[in-house]
């Protein structure tokens, strides 16, 4: 099966932001991202009082990374799948959970972030971005790009690695 | 398929160095990471063993600019050559966008590069894809070994239907490494619109 493309857009993604930042509340977590099974960020929400995040890009790809080794992990051992995987360090925490056979939810949470809720509150949002992962599957917005666009990113292409 | 982030404007692509151990695919990201100006590229980060052996894969994020109101941003992978580690390649590969397979010119590799290949078409059929459904640039890199075989002769065990463009590099030196880059995001980006 070709990976499908998870596209959201307008009300799916105010959706997407909104069960983001109610888990944000609801946790004390400093980030949420809502991430697809490459590695790319779909949407991403940060405490108004976090510091500034580490590159998301990298945190986004090593979590798909660690998500899809945990899952390979799963089958050897004739599960389904896992449930939920936290990372604890002294003073920073990561929690994962699936939503979806499509996307991921990541928490990034302090110490002062009980881990009870982390884990209740992200439980309740992976399931609703599960719903709504498979409405944007169902429902991808037509792409209507043309030749405009490969000339211009050809040319972009030119001046990044040249003629 | 690509990744697009309509809230975000933003269209991302996934480039996976493939090819069997040793061949420089990890040399490749490398020398794009060092010429590439900052503010166009992220964090390179690289999961590999104490002795350097890319164990899981290596990562670099790129951004092209804006295109159409687009930005259009490229995912580079590396996988582990290693025959060993092929779970952990064939995770690599989902999600697809273009491969470039990095052959070696090494008259001692050249199995290693055929057997590399049917490795990557099991990989992919795993997917559900063919060698055939996504773009893939054949890169002939170490063509400064004393020794190095000629390209059609790397060509002929990897490639033999001549389907793949094909590039010469000495990814130590940035040679072939930016042409190689280059044609395949050119061939990504050709479709998009016709099936993004």
């Amino acid at each position: 099966m070709v990976e499908p493309s998870l596209v959201l857009y307008g009300a799916l993604y105010d959706r997407a932001l909104g069960i983001l930042d109610e888990t944000l509340r609801e946790t004390g977590a400093r980030y949420a991202l809502l991430i697809d099974r490459k590695g790319f960020v779909l949407a991403h929400k940060e405490a108004l009082w976090a510091p500034k995040p580490p590159p998301l890009d990298s945190l986004a790809t090593l979590v798909a990374g660690n998500a899809a080794a945990t899952q390979a992990l799963a089958k050897l051992l004739g599960e389904v799948r896992f449930q939920e995987v936290v990372h604890q360090g002294e003073r920073m925490g990561l929690y994962v959970d699936e939503a979806g056979d499509h996307a991921l939810l990541l928490l990034v949470f302090d110490e002062n972030a009980p881990l009870g809720k982390v884990k209740l509150y992200g439980k309740r949002a992976a399931e609703a971005l599960t719903q709504l992962a498979e409405e944007a599957i169902a429902n991808p917005p037509k792409l209507n790009l043309d030749t405009q666009y490969r000339e211009e990113a050809k040319a972009l292409l030119d001046e990044l690695f040249g003629n | 398929m690509s990744t697009i982030n309509f809230a975000n404007r933003e269209i991302n692509f996934k480039i996976v160095y493939y090819g069997p151990g040793l061949s420089g695919k990890t040399t490749n990201l490398k020398w794009i990471y060092g010429k590439i100006p900052e503010g166009r590229k992220g964090e390179m980060v690289s999961l590999a063993t104490e002795d350097e052996r890319t164990l899981f894969f290596d990562f670099l994020p790129l951004d092209l600019g804006e295109v159409k109101g687009f930005k259009t941003r490229f995912h580079l992978y590396t996988v582990p050559g290693q025959v060993f580690y092929n779970a952990s390649r064939k995770l690599i590969l989902r999600g697809v966008d273009g491969i470039v397979f990095v052959a070696d010119s090494a008259p001692n590799r050249l199995r290693a590069n055929a057997e590399s290949m049917r490795n990557m078409r099991e990989n992919l059929a795993e997917y559900g894809l063919k060698v055939e459904d996504i773009p893939v640039v054949l890169q002939v890199n170490k063509r400064d070994l004393p020794d190095a075989l000629p390209v059609d002769m790397v060509q002929a065990v990897v490639d033999p239907e001549g389907r793949f463009p094909v590039f010469e590099a000495v990814a130590t030196e940035g040679r072939g490494v930016f042409e190689t880059l280059k044609e395949v995001s050119r061939l990504v980006l050709a479709r998009v619109g016709s099936n993004a």
